[in-house]
């Protein structure tokens, strides 16, 4: 059996195999031991419950699915005592995603979940493409990202994850601004923006205009960010966007991602996780390799 | 809640807009109930990219099949699949309807809304309810059994109209309990407004755009009315049954 175990900031991962934000949850316990994976990243938190966007949320397209969910959440006080105790028989590392209107907000809820021990990281989520103040408004502008992974930092000693939005003309300069900050982790991309126009009513197939696009559509914009990104920063990368099988996952590997993560593939097929774990074990031992010589060994030229 | 990778038993063709897809399967429908659904996509093919919601049509001993109305590239792929071919399925899903015991009941569907009502009839028998049945469609071909009362708006087949047409006489002159619905939102929000007037229970089955099926994503939101203000329930897991009074229907 190849060797799945990397080291990610701080934490130890039992596999480089993890799950996008707001695709995955406690509820895929039901089916499968969530322990297996790497690591376990929770649906976005905000300081004060969000009932999210009006219906329609979801178009799907060719190839990718459009949401607008709105980070419909119930708060970090109700996700404190309702939620965090389920994940805690899971012996694997626990991402909350996290999200505010303003660098204040931020740092509040890291204060209020900075005493759970259950808790490994934080996924600063600076790139939600469906909410209006939060999420993207921080994503896109360099010295913003500063402050807020610097004040940040200051709080907390858990790993800091920094999502990043594809939606920007210089990706390198957002991660460069989050590594030189004190982030431990780059995670990209969230969803890359896009429309769907219903003919027969002549508006968008999703209530609120432009939303998020996601799938195997987006993999090959994914891709290229990460290699960016990966010849910006020193600081390792977990890699996302349209991953549905063991090649997928080789390829952001190969550009420079240390772990990866599936979003969209879990709707498909809610096992794709494990299926891409087996999969990279047999790939590495088919190959005699190991995850060292494959991560980054991508060449553009 | 199961995953499981299945091959077709039977896919039987009722005519041009419907067929009944069978699986063989023991363990997800010893766990249904009426009005709940699996999560159906076809493996062979990676487009659609999301399986879609099917509701339980019947259970019986050793297979759970699936009443499909064919409409869109999913179910026209589905509709094609042979005997041994495989299918994935995710359930069962959801809430399904609360089963009275000893009473009348209505049950109202409309074109495909037809689907869940023969598992529930089933259940709604085995607890001594008394069942009128009213079925709407818009023509011959959404007709699927001769044994209830047939609406058409063509007219060709069973009375000409909808079936929403003779429920405020059933619900004035008989002690109605409880009344299901199962079909367009039109129809619902109809069949809502007649309930309401009478004062009769009401649980209707939702059907919207889904992804994870069990509560995830949040993409299946339902627009709900408690306690005076509108919230957002989740039609998969909240639902797909809700108290056909609350839902707020959108123009």
């Amino acid at each position: 059996m190849s060797n799945l175990e990397i080291q990610i900031g701080g934490m130890k991962w039992k596999n480089p195999v993890t799950v996008a934000s707001g695709t995955f949850g406690y509820e895929y316990d039901e089916l499968f031991d969530l322990s297996q994976l790497g690591a376990l990243v929770t649906k976005t938190i905000t300081l004060n419950p969000k009932k999210g966007n009006e219906p329609c949320r979801l178009a799907e397209t060719r190839a990718g699915l459009l949401n607008s969910i709105g980070l419909q959440n119930p708060g970090v006080e109700e996700f404190i005592t309702e939620k965090l105790i389920k994940y805690d028989k899971y012996k694997t590392n626990l991402v909350v995603s996290i999200s505010g209107s303003t660098i204040d907000e931020f740092c509040q809820i890291a204060d209020k979940l900075n005493p759970y021990d259950n808790i490994d990281a934080y996924e600063i989520n600076i790139s939600c493409p469906n909410v209006e103040k939060e999420g993207l408004a921080f994503g896109v502008e360099a010295e913003v990202v500063r402050e807020l992974i610097a004040k940040l930092r200051a709080t907390t000693d858990k790993d800091i994850i920094v999502k990043l939005t594809p939606n920007v003309t210089k990706i390198e300069e957002i991660a460069r601004a989050a590594a030189e900050s004190g982030a431990d982790i780059i995670s990209l991309i969230n969803t890359v923006l896009g429309l769907a126009v219903d003919i027969e009513t002549k508006a968008s197939r999703i209530k609120n205009g432009i939303a998020g696009y996601s799938g195997p559509a987006i993999k090959p914009i994914a891709l290229q960010n990460v290699f960016r990104v990966a010849q910006a920063v020193d600081i390792p990368i977990i890699g996302m966007g349209g991953i549905c099988n063991t090649e997928d996952a080789l390829e952001f590997l190969m550009v420079g991602a240390s772990a990866v993560a599936m979003g969209t593939a879990n709707f498909s097929n809610p096992l794709i996780t494990l299926d891409i774990i087996k999969g990279l074990e047999m790939y590495l031992g088919k190959n005699n390799t190991n995850l060292r010589e494959i991560i980054g060994s991508f060449k553009l030229q | 809640m199961q995953f499981k990778i299945l091959p077709i038993k039977e896919n039987r063709k009722l005519n041009s807009r419907y067929f009944v897809l069978k699986v063989p399967d023991k363990s997800i429908s010893a766990q249904s109930q009426p009005g709940q659904f699996c999560e159906i996509k076809d493996l062979e093919s990676d487009e659609p990219l999301l399986p879609r919601p099917f509701s339980i049509y019947k259970v019986e001993e050793n297979t759970i099949s699936f009443l499909i109305k064919i409409v869109g590239e999913t179910t026209r792929n589905l509709s094609q699949k042979k005997t041994a071919e495989m299918i994935s399925i995710l359930g069962p899903l959801g809430n399904g309807f609360k089963i009275p015991k000893n009473k009348s009941v209505l049950l109202i569907s409309g074109g495909i809304g037809y689907a869940p009502f023969p598992f529930l009839k089933n259940k709604l028998q085995k607890n001594g309810n008394e069942i009128q049945w009213l079925h709407g469609g818009k023509d011959k071909y959404d007709i699927f059994s001769y044994d209830i009362t047939n609406y058409t708006e063509d007219g060709s087949i069973g009375k000409k109209g909808l079936v929403t047409d003779d429920m405020p006489f059933i619900l004035g002159k008989n002690d109605i309990h409880t009344v299901f619905a199962c079909g367009p939102n039109q129809m619902l929000k109809k069949v809502s407004e007649i309930c309401e007037f009478y004062k009769v229970e009401l649980q209707v089955s939702m059907e919207t755009i889904m992804a994870c099926g069990m509560g995830v994503c949040c993409g299946c939101i339902i627009k709900y009315a408690e306690n005076g203000e509108v919230i957002y329930k989740k039609a998969c897991k909240d639902g797909p049954v809700f108290d056909g009074r609350k839902v707020v229907w959108d123009e």
